[in-house]
């Protein structure tokens, strides 16, 4: 992490509902282009969590700084990308990925050839003009991916976006995903529940306590990609992480 | 929570301030009682009513005999209306029968009913129900309808690998799951039938809210026909509101 | 092998589906069939658990819908108990991945459904319920209906529902397929304990691998559309397994490599 600039630095985030209390004073900070995996136990307060980070609630006191500047969804792009299908059923897949790139009014002609080129990169050119419900699964959250990358945010937020996939699947997807990564530089901050996803994914993984949310503690993954689930030292980071969770 | 539910209460009681305001001040400016009276004469006289009869009752009979009428009707359109949908709804050959009469009669307006409904009814209450009736069972029809073709196909599954019966299925299964729709058919009729009871009572009588609208009309009275309106207004709302209620109450399951 | 004596209790004989619908505008009508099992054959053994495992795009719901009788075949026969399956039987239980439960009965009146639709009295079937429902440890749950329960809770609902109702075959499909991932941990040693403590035949549909090897028996691998049956693999390791286990991962990967792959 030292080696790396600080995109986004977190401090003593606190988020109240009245009496109850759901983050308990969390800091971390993501690096610039880092690959940040965050695990937690079923019931964590992990929506809160992504939501204080998107500032969709007002943290109840701390900050959130993202260059050196608090969060403002107006000023810094920040991608969402969700597990349930959130691509927009009257759009085609090529005006699907256009959609931010529209809202943000970019010219036609440098969205056209964004648009072309991030669709080249998850294989969908052939199905540029397909709409949504033409798709399978992995297709349709290839377009999402897509429409996140192509405008190049600042942060990309992922909330478990592989959960319903094909074991197979989504190990082809997270080669893509992380290929992508690697090419733009974006950061990204991947939520699962899925250990071993995590540590198929992630640069490092911050593992959350159960409500009140904290942090309990920071692995990092020193391997290279693409990851062999059954190597001894995957397998031996997996049940530390696991043993950290401790959900049973 | 709690603040948010308060704010909005006051938004809603700040609109109802502002329109009487305006209504004020334009009718202050219009200066024409005959044309538009001002707001605080009406709400005044629509208090009034409750004490000094208007023709052979106070406001307060006037409104439970319109009640009545709308009463009587409504259950008669629920009853036909959900025997109807669920008719339609679950059999291919009920619906092939039914479907398109029903969409024949649903676009003629209640309105249109009055001198049918006289022929054939009399002038009594009898035409009233009918046309009331006539004025909300569509809409309780085709939400059930609506209800009972959508039900969840696994659920009718479920139920089947558990050994129900094509009967079990239709009472433990279509039935129940259907209920949210009927409800909903239901809110809507009420308001429908409801701001039907100014048609039916059109049909001579001597009594109503709606009674209180033709009478102004005839004899010219502004005042009395905007007094009969609110009264329809502020019922109309009390019913809606109710209706709400109920459903909350008997549908908790539903609540997410 | 202990199998040889074992005997069957389900028979799928040469069983193929295939869907068809027309499409295409008046006048201009055509059949478009959709071939999605083909020449399926194998048997189930009695108090095995036998998982049915392939890729998104294999035919693996709908053969076992066919298996339930909640499915028409359109070639070969499936039999139960020496005879045909026409229908949906209620010795035959099912659970959903959309676990259906009927959202206006609370958790008591669902599991408690197949027993009072077979008319049995209010005593024997409450007490039976209530035992399924502390099974699956909803204890203290029984009066709360489906919307006010977790995605897990629900499904104990479902499997509990499944079992109060005796069925002589567990039919699952993908019933752990919307959970997340910790919560699927923790019912897929659930059900494990359970099948231990109430042993039962049960078949169980998945496309997750984990979850297949962590529960099976025997897991039959499909192929994609139409599906045929790629291999059979006898799954001999001890429970409770772990799923970091070496010989674990390695029959993960062997069964990974060997299945087709889908877009």
């Amino acid at each position: 992490m030292s080696d790396k600039e600080t995109k986004v630095k977190v401090t003593n985030l606190t988020k109240k509902f009245g009496d109850l209390l759901v983050l308990d004073d969390i800091s971390f900070d993501v690096g610039k282009g880092e690959f940040l995996c965050i695990v937690g136990p079923t019931g964590c307060g992990k929506t809160t969590f992504l939501n204080s980070i998107t500032h969709l609630y007002e943290p109840t006191s701390g900050h959130i700084l993202i260059d050196g500047k608090e969060v403002n969804l107006k000023e810094h792009n920040i991608s969402y990308i969700f597990q349930e299908n959130s691509t927009m059923p009257w759009l085609t897949v090529e005006e699907n990925v256009r959609f931010g790139l529209d809202i943000k009014s970019i010219p036609r002609e440098e969205a056209t050839n964004r648009v072309s080129e991030y669709l080249k990169i998850v294989g969908l050119e052939k199905y540029k003009n397909y709409y949504p419900n033409q798709l399978s699964a992995s297709m349709l959250q290839r377009v999402v991916i897509a429409r996140a990358f192509v405008t190049e945010p600042d942060l990309l937020l992922m909330d478990e976006p592989y959960g319903q996939l094909d074991i197979e699947l989504r190990f082809k997807l997270e080669d893509e995903l992380l290929e992508l990564q690697r090419r733009t530089g974006t950061t990204v901050i991947f939520i699962t529940h899925n250990i071993e996803e995590a540590v198929y994914l992630g640069e490092r993984i911050l593992i959350l306590t159960n409500k009140p949310t904290k942090i309990k503690s920071s692995v990092f993954v020193d391997m290279q990609h693409p990851r062999n689930i059954a190597d001894e030292e995957f397998v031996e980071i997996r049940n530390k992480v696991t043993d950290l969770i401790k959900w049973w | 929570m709690k603040s948010e539910k308060k704010k909005n209460i006051i938004a809603t009681l700040l609109t109802i301030a502002g329109f009487l305001l305006v209504w004020q001040l334009v009718s202050m400016a219009v200066d024409n009682a005959a044309f538009l009276p001002k707001a605080s004469v009406i709400v005044l006289e629509f208090f009034k009513t409750f004490v000094n009869p208007v023709g052979k009752y106070t406001m307060t009979m006037h409104i439970l005999i319109s009640l009545y009428r709308v009463g009587v009707a409504f259950i008669l359109a629920t009853l036909v209306g959900i025997m109807m949908g669920v008719g339609m709804g679950y059999s291919k050959l009920v619906e092939a029968i039914l479907y398109p009469l029903f969409e024949i009669i649903r676009p003629i307006p209640p309105l249109a009913w009055i001198p049918m409904s006289i022929l054939w009814f009399g002038l009594g209450d009898a035409s009233k129900f009918f046309i009331i009736f006539l004025g909300s069972f569509s809409f309780i029809t085709l939400n059930t309808y609506d209800g009972t073709k959508n039900v969840d196909r696994e659920l009718i599954g479920a139920a089947r690998m558990l050994g129900a019966s094509e009967r079990q299925v239709f009472f433990k299964v279509v039935l129940p799951s259907s209920v949210p729709y009927i409800f909903a058919g239901l809110q809507i009729a009420v308001t429908a039938g409801w701001s039907s009871v100014v048609g039916a009572e059109m049909v001579r009588s001597d009594e109503g809210v709606g009674w209180l609208i033709v009478m102004g009309m005839n004899k010219g009275n502004t005042i009395q026909i905007m007094v009969g309106m609110l009264a329809i207004g502020i019922i109309g709302f009390l019913l809606a509101q109710l209706t709400t209620l109920v459903e909350r109450r008997l549908l908790a399951w539903n609540d997410q | 092998m202990e199998r040889s004596v074992k005997e069957s209790v389900l028979k799928v004989e040469n069983v193929s589906k295939i869907f068809s619908r027309e499409e295409g505008s008046f006048g201009q009508k055509k059949l478009v069939e959709n071939h999605v099992i083909d020449q399926v054959t194998f048997d189930v053994y009695e108090n095995e658990f036998l998982v049915i495992f392939g890729p998104g795009q294999s035919g693996k719901t709908t053969l076992l819908k066919m298996m339930a009788g909640l499915e028409k075949v359109t070639d070969g026969i499936i039999e139960f108990g020496q005879k045909k399956i026409s229908g949906p039987n209620p010795q035959l239980g099912f659970v959903y991945q959309s676990i259906a439960l009927f959202p206006w009965l609370t958790v008591m009146e669902n599991v408690e459904f197949g027993p009072k639709v077979k008319g049995e009295g209010k005593v024997e079937r409450r007490e039976k319920a209530q035992h399924y429902i502390e099974l699956v440890g909803l204890g203290g749950f029984e009066e709360r209906y489906p919307a006010q329960l977790s995605g897990g809770m629900k499904q104990r609902v479902g499997i509990a529902r499944a079992y109060a109702n005796n069925p002589k075959i567990l039919l699952m499909d993908e019933p752990f397929g919307a959970l997340d991932a910790q919560t699927r941990y923790m019912m897929e040693a659930e059900i494990q304990k359970i099948w231990q403590k109430e042993k039962r035949t049960v078949v169980f549909v998945t496309n997750n691998i984990e979850e297949a090897l962590f529960l099976a028996d025997r897991i039959i691998l499909l192929t994609n559309c139409p599906t045929k049956i790629k291999s059979e693999y006898h799954v001999s390791l001890p429970h409770p397994r772990s799923y970091v286990d070496k010989e674990f991962l390695k029959l993960r990967q062997e069964i990974t490599n060997n299945m087709d792959r889908t877009l």
